[in-house]
């Protein structure tokens, strides 16, 4: 008899599945089975047909014999345009997204302070995540560059890089680097694009931030800690865990943004029918960016300070 | 006389504990201001000195800095929603006039109505509005009912199960599109159907396609939504559950009648970017949808077409500076609801994000 009666803690558990289980059952139709069948036609010569894609051994037409890993050979050596869009929206990301996070943590103080009109500022601030991610984003930015009327000739012109390289020369340096100054040019003449990437980012510093213990910023304040200070010593240690999940989710948004050269590019594919070859890509790219996503997290993680 | 006593005690206590006047401050002129200032700084190091004085400079300056940047970043952000409504209602021929920047010299709401008309906005609307509303009431349901069972349940397995949610954040969609394309193309759940009707059954161009996985709380970005809810379910004390077990509360109860007050401003979050997602999105639409029209999908394709919907003439001989008005009159008019439910409930929006547990990690 006695085994009838389960544990409090077991009884839980099992309530823990029946919460969980609509998901689970989603998750393995519209999750887990595409992802291994798509994993599946990366390996294959899929055709589609009715009911289920055809799929057959991948042929190498050179040789004539199997080559599973042909849809991979393809993307990277025949096809015209993949590796270059992966070389050009790794290099976008690996300039944003320091552009991004340390932009978005400075509004994110900005208008954590008190002043008037916050809630207007915090709303603005708060639009491109309203608009951003539709089409009417790409439609404006579009349109405001045929009127002649883009941002780069609007609002940059003081960061052009001729001014920065006047500075520098007037600082006394000559011919410091090209390079350097293309990069600035580039960040500053889209700044546009980059207040516009930043709304979610925000948001999280904000969170962060106002979940700074008030004893931190007495004890400070006593010290006579000046806001610089307060900066590097408190801000900085309390908000770095947010640092990183800013990082990841900037690096996540920018790879799954359907406005991204390489998704376009898979788009287009995927509209020939190539299913093989499109998941190769999709594949080869997820595989990319997982990469860069475990060694960013690997290095900054060792750098959070953890406050428990 | 007992009672006298206390009477006596309580006022003498609230005679001891009454607010005390600040006594007054005299009136000083700037000159004897100046003057203690001068005596206080006396008593100082040259290095408090120092530090005094860069503080109020920087105390002084920082506000104006600040309202710089705050008033220059915000218009960077309006700026192109304010040339929206301006190239909206001016005429085609104000479009080619350099010297018309703001302000239409030919006010027209003749290009709204046009657009209108081309995207059969009424419809088009109605069909957004409905795919929206069902998807996004469905997906909160789901995902919070998904994220209390990863938040307050312990149970074999739970780290993989997890590890799950995290790959559907990661993941992105175009990996698993074609696969899913070909489930709801030939739709035959567990092979009855095609058992009866010798034949499948199309799911595209239905909206079920998009109901069915936001149904399962995996909808767009339901990985996304998971995880906020069991952050938010996470910070929640254990004694609530507790206690409403020993009331006797099921574990469902405990969960609606409990928990789910305890994680409004969670609910309205999650709610609201779920109906923005839904609303722009058409990466995932256009693969489901061809002929079911939403806005954002009209909206992508308008560019494309936009010359055959207005003149019936793929050719039409139109600058492309003109068709702006026309893009941004589409524009105007696809944003405007969200918009308007941006502004009504923006409050909860920016503080619900703040508070809805994103910070504890």
């Amino acid at each position: 008899m006695k085994k009838l009666y389960m544990s409090y803690e077991r009884k839980k558990g099992l309530y823990g599945y029946g919460f969980i289980a609509l998901w689970f059952v989603g998750a393995l139709m519209f999750f887990i089975i595409p992802l291994l069948q798509s994993f599946y036609y990366s390996f294959h010569d899929v055709a589609p047909e009715v009911g289920a894609p055809a799929i057959k051994d991948l042929i190498d037409n050179s040789t004539g014999k199997v080559n599973i890993f042909l849809n991979y050979k393809n993307a990277f050596m025949t096809d015209p345009n993949f590796r270059q869009y992966l070389v050009a929206s790794l290099k976008d990301m690996a300039l944003d997204l320091p552009v991004i996070v340390v932009f978005s943590l400075f509004v994110a103080i900005v208008i954590n302070q008190n002043f008037r009109g916050r809630t207007f500022a915090r709303a603005v601030f708060f639009l491109p995540v309203i608009i951003a991610t539709g089409p009417v984003y790409a439609i404006i930015t579009g349109d405001l560059e045929t009127s002649g009327n883009n941002e780069a000739a609007q609002f940059s012109t003081m960061f052009e890089a001729d001014m920065v390289d006047q500075l520098l020369e007037f600082v006394g340096i000559y011919g410091f680097s090209a390079t350097f100054t293309d990069m600035l040019t580039e960040i500053t003449s889209d700044i546009l694009n980059l207040v516009w990437k930043c709304g979610i980012q925000i948001i999280i510093f904000l969170s962060a931030l106002q979940g700074i213990p008030t004893s931190a910023r007495e004890a400070a304040g006593i010290e006579g800690a000046t806001s610089w200070e307060f900066f590097w010593k408190i801000t900085l240690p309390y908000i770095s865990p947010m640092i990183l999940v800013n990082i990841v989710y900037t690096i996540i948004d920018a790879f799954t943004d359907p406005t991204n050269q390489v998704m376009e590019r898979l788009l287009s594919v995927q509209t020939e029918w190539k299913y093989g070859l499109s998941a190769a890509m999709a594949w080869s790219y997820f595989g990319i960016i997982l990469v860069v996503l475990g060694i960013i997290f690997a290095i900054i993680n060792k750098l959070v300070w953890y406050d428990d | 006389m007992a009672m006298s006593g206390i009477k006596d005690v309580i006022s003498d206590f609230i005679d001891k504990n009454k607010p005390q006047k600040k006594p007054k401050l005299e009136k000083l002129s700037r000159m004897e201001k100046r003057e203690r200032y001068k005596k206080r700084m006396e008593c100082l190091t040259p290095e408090e000195q120092a530090y005094l004085r860069r503080k109020q400079f920087v105390e002084a300056m920082w506000p104006i800095f600040r309202g710089l940047i705050v008033f220059g970043l915000c218009f960077i952000i309006i700026y192109p929603l304010l040339y929206m409504i301006t190239a909206a209602f001016r005429t085609r021929a104000d479009m080619n006039d350099p010297t018309i920047m703001w302000i239409p010299r030919h006010f027209t709401t003749s290009n709204i109505k046009d657009v209108v008309k081309a995207m059969e906005f009424g419809k088009t609307l109605g069909n957004t509005l409905k795919l929206n509303i069902v998807c996004s009431v469905l997906q909160v349901l789901t995902c919070a009912v998904t994220g209390y069972g990863f938040a307050r349940y312990n149970f074999k397995g739970k780290n993989i199960l997890f590890f799950i949610v995290i790959m559907m954040i990661i993941v992105p969609p175009q990996i698993i599109l074609i696969p899913l394309y070909m489930f709801f193309r030939y739709f035959n759940p567990l092979g009855i159907y095609y058992m009866i009707k010798g034949d499948y059954y199309s799911l595209i161009d239905k909206a079920a396609a998009m109901y069915l996985p936001a149904l399962t709380a995996n909808g767009l970005r339901a990985g996304l939504f998971i995880y906020l809810f069991r952050q938010s379910f996470r910070g929640l004390p254990k004694e609530l559950e507790d206690a409403a077990a020993l009331d006797g509360c099921s574990p469902l109860t405990t969960f609606a009648r409990v928990m789910i007050p305890n994680a409004g401003s969670t609910f309205l979050t999650v709610f609201l970017l779920s109906v923005v997602w839904y609303w722009n999105d058409y990466y995932v639409s256009t693969s489901f949808f061809m002929n079911y029209k939403t806005l954002a999908l009209t909206l992508k394709n308008l560019s494309a077409n936009i010359k055959v919907l207005l003149f019936g003439d793929a050719n039409a001989q139109v600058n492309t500076r003109e068709i702006i008005v026309w893009m941004e009159a589409a524009c105007l008019i696809s944003i405007t609801p969200i918009l308007v439910l941006y502004i009504l409930l923006q409050k909860n929006f920016t503080e619900g994000i703040a508070r809805s547990g994103l910070t504890g990690m």
